[in-house]
């Protein structure tokens, strides 16, 4: 029964703490909205590409080729591409040179002539890769028709109505993360770090105010102080994380994936990783010096954890340094869980929270059993 | 007066059990010994803090624990409420050994430590109901108790308030009430009224007369001679570890009969050179010279008639006399001749 009056007593002091709230509510969802909002290009992998002009010159004579091209013309018009044939006298690649069309073709019975411009070199290679796809369909058409008339009438034909002369491939299978999506999950992954601090002050807390006598005196036992005290502030600290969660979730349309139960377990064994790691560096280190310790590694970890901005690939010293940061492989395995699916990518990573949390709790067991006082 | 009489209310109820379980208390202290130090000894490395101390408490008392800062009361304080580890020795409490029924001492003892050990943060009701609910009082039981205890130390009114918004004094009630709630048999006060305006620290006092008066034993240390003197009934003074004089009151100032004390007022705006206080203490019979204020206090051997040798060494300094006092031994006397230093030291 002590230890849940402790950890109602320790649930009630915190919420009631509105510096411990603002760090652990305001503080992530101010950086989501910022960060998420400033760095929205730096996510973006596709490119816009659009207001394509293509000048042509049709010099052709042969009926079909002319047929074909004006089918062309038709069907990539469809597609954005402004097709515009120059008029009796105009010089097309002046026009080009002069940024008033994005590439210039001429159509000759002998093949096509082109010129792109070197300003919009993507569009250009876009329309030049049409083209190509047209000659090369028309070359076929011309090459079958020596052998079955027939079927090089269905070809040409489908040269110049066939849409989609541009397909859109991804290049990677799987979802990938926009700037908000990607806060959402640092910043929550990273506050849920941040219980460390009030951990550390969870016994300390009590010598500094005092209180630590008179809990002292009690007919209390050492254990069920502690345990009543790890039990409410994890209650706490997981409240405010699920808050910033749901809130990213729900207020900034945060993409958390299709199995959010073990996302949310995994948060939790991270709280209960951080609450013992703070509790652990507390009892190693004298007082105010466990805060400054404490500080530095959660800002550290947070760094290498990509709690700031994405890293990227890492490798030798730096993911030596990296996998050292419990942000960095809680991070890495939620990507996956959220992004891929993988929802056995979570299970190492609960794994090395719940492992490592149980031996530095074990830890401060023994320490505070063997101190004299708290 | 209204204050009293709502104690007195409260504490009929507050205290019945025990009083009726021990009718010896109705007329103040008996015979048994509620806390019992044999032999007790505490190291921190090589330094002893408390060294081979023996002392009983009886049931009623207000036992008085006296000494300068560093003399060992605290760390007996602190092993008394299991805070520290015992190094030798033994403690009983209502004939237990606290160490084996350390659940039972805790239950029968309530700490008042020197710094206030209360959550700022937590109502009035709040901190006393969390105190008094570690030690087993649930449901209505403990909602009725921390009432009471509030009540007890004049907080009824300011349940709901938090201590930061509180004066030093409501605090140091506040601390009281922390301690008390659980109705222990035995209280430690340790320096309760320590830096609380006049009006605080006389409610205090009478609070903890009235404790007494309902049948709890209690020990109280202060650097406040007079309290002590005024509520204790029995004493010790401890130095070096070590209970160096025990007794009542009357007892302890007839340890002293042979010092006798002479005050002697002076120009306030006077600034008495060292050498005025040196050649004071070479005057046959002074044993010991100080100034506090505007005040020199001389001790000195009652049998040497050296009043007459003081003043005309003071004349001769040119020292303007305003005021000569001969003082009956008191406490401070008593604790000054024993340990050589001032309680305050």
């Amino acid at each position: 029964m002590n230890i849940w009056n402790i950890a109602v007593k320790e649930f009630k002091s915190d919420l009631r703490d509105k510096r411990t709230l603002f760090l652990m509510l305001v503080f992530p969802i101010v950086l989501m909205l910022i960060l998420g909002s400033a760095l929205t290009n730096a996510f973006t992998s596709g490119l816009s590409v659009d207001g394509m002009k293509l000048l042509y010159k049709n010099e052709a004579t042969a009926g079909e080729l002319v047929q074909a091209w004006e089918g062309f013309a038709q069907a990539i018009g469809q597609e954005g591409v402004e097709t515009t044939s120059v008029t009796e006298g105009a010089d097309g690649v002046k026009e080009v040179k002069e940024d008033n069309a994005t590439a210039y073709a001429v159509i000759r019975d002998s093949g096509i002539q082109f010129y792109g411009s070197s300003r919009h070199s993507i569009e250009s290679n876009i329309l030049q890769g049409m083209l190509t796809a047209f000659a090369d369909q028309y070359n076929l058409a011309a090459a079958a028709y020596r052998t079955d008339p027939e079927a090089a009438g269905q070809i040409l034909k489908q040269a110049g109505a066939q849409a989609g002369f541009v397909q859109e491939t991804g290049l990677e299978a799987d979802r990938k993360p926009g700037s908000m999506d990607y806060y959402a999950l640092v910043m929550s992954t990273m506050i849920a770090f941040y219980a460390a601090m009030s951990a550390s002050y969870l016994i300390r807390g009590e010598r500094l105010r005092k209180t630590a006598l008179r809990l002292s005196a009690a007919p209390l036992k050492k254990s069920e102080l502690f345990l009543g005290k790890v039990i409410g502030n994890t209650l706490i600290n997981v409240l405010c994380v699920m808050a910033v969660v749901l809130f990213s979730k729900f207020v900034f349309r945060a993409d958390w994936g299709d199995h959010m139960g073990i996302v949310l377990l995994a948060l939790l064994t991270e709280v209960i990783l951080a609450i013992s790691l703070g509790l652990a560096i507390s009892f190693i280190f004298k007082e105010s010096s466990s805060t400054a310790v404490l500080m530095i590694f959660a800002q550290v970890a947070s760094f290498f954890g990509g709690a700031y901005f994405p890293l990227g690939e890492l490798n030798g010293f730096m993911l030596a340094v990296a996998n050292a940061s419990p942000l960095y492989w809680i991070n890495s395995g939620m990507m996956k869980v959220i992004y891929n699916g993988d929802v056995q990518a979570a299970l190492p990573v609960i794994g090395l929270n719940v492992g490592i949390a149980a031996v530095l709790l074990v830890f401060s067991a023994i320490t505070i059993r063997r101190r004299e006082a708290l | 007066m209204q204050r009293m009489n709502l104690c007195t209310d409260i504490g009929a109820s507050f205290f019945f059990t025990m009083r009726t379980t021990n009718p010896k208390w109705e007329t103040g202290v008996g015979s048994v010994n509620v806390l019992e130090i044999r032999n007790l000894t505490k190291k921190f490395d090589d330094f002893i803090a408390v060294d081979n101390m023996s002392l009983n408490v009886r049931e009623g008392e207000i036992f008085g624990f006296l000494g300068a800062n560093g003399a060992g009361k605290s760390t007996t304080i602190n092993m008394i409420s299991s805070l520290l580890r015992i190094t030798k020795g033994e403690i009983e409490l209502l004939g237990k050994n606290i160490v084996k029924h350390s659940h039972f001492a805790k239950m029968n003892i309530g700490i008042v430590p020197q710094d206030l050990a209360i959550y700022e943060d937590m109502t009035a009701y709040e901190n006393v109901k969390f105190f008094a609910g570690l030690y087993g009082l649930r449901g209505a039981l403990l909602k009725e108790r921390t009432e009471e205890a509030l009540a007890f130390v004049g907080l009824g009114d300011k349940h709901k308030s938090l201590p930061k918004n509180f004066s030093g004094g409501m605090k140091r009630r506040l601390n009281i009430a922390c301690a008390i709630a659980h109705r222990p048999k035995l209280i430690i006060m340790d320096e309760p009224t320590v830096g609380i305006d006049p009006h605080s620290r006389n409610y205090i006092l009478n609070s903890v007369k009235q404790l007494n008066e309902m049948g709890c034993t209690i020990i109280y240390t202060s650097h406040y001679m007079e309290e002590v003197e005024e509520i204790c009934t029995r004493i010790a003074i401890v130095d070096h570890g070590k209970i160096i004089a025990e007794g009542t009151k009357e007892q302890l100032k007839a340890i002293i009969t042979d010092t006798k004390e002479i005050w002697i007022g002076v120009k306030t705006d006077l600034d008495l050179g060292a050498s005025t206080l040196e050649e004071l203490k070479q005057v046959q019979g002074v044993t010991s010279v100080r100034m506090e204020e505007q005040m020199i206090k001389i001790h000195s051997k009652a049998e040497v008639n050296n009043l007459g040798r003081i003043l005309q060494q003071l004349i001769q300094d040119q020292v303007e006399i305003r005021t000569v006092e001969e003082q009956a031994p008191n406490l401070e006397t008593v604790f000054l001749t024993l340990t050589g230093r001032n309680l305050r030291d």
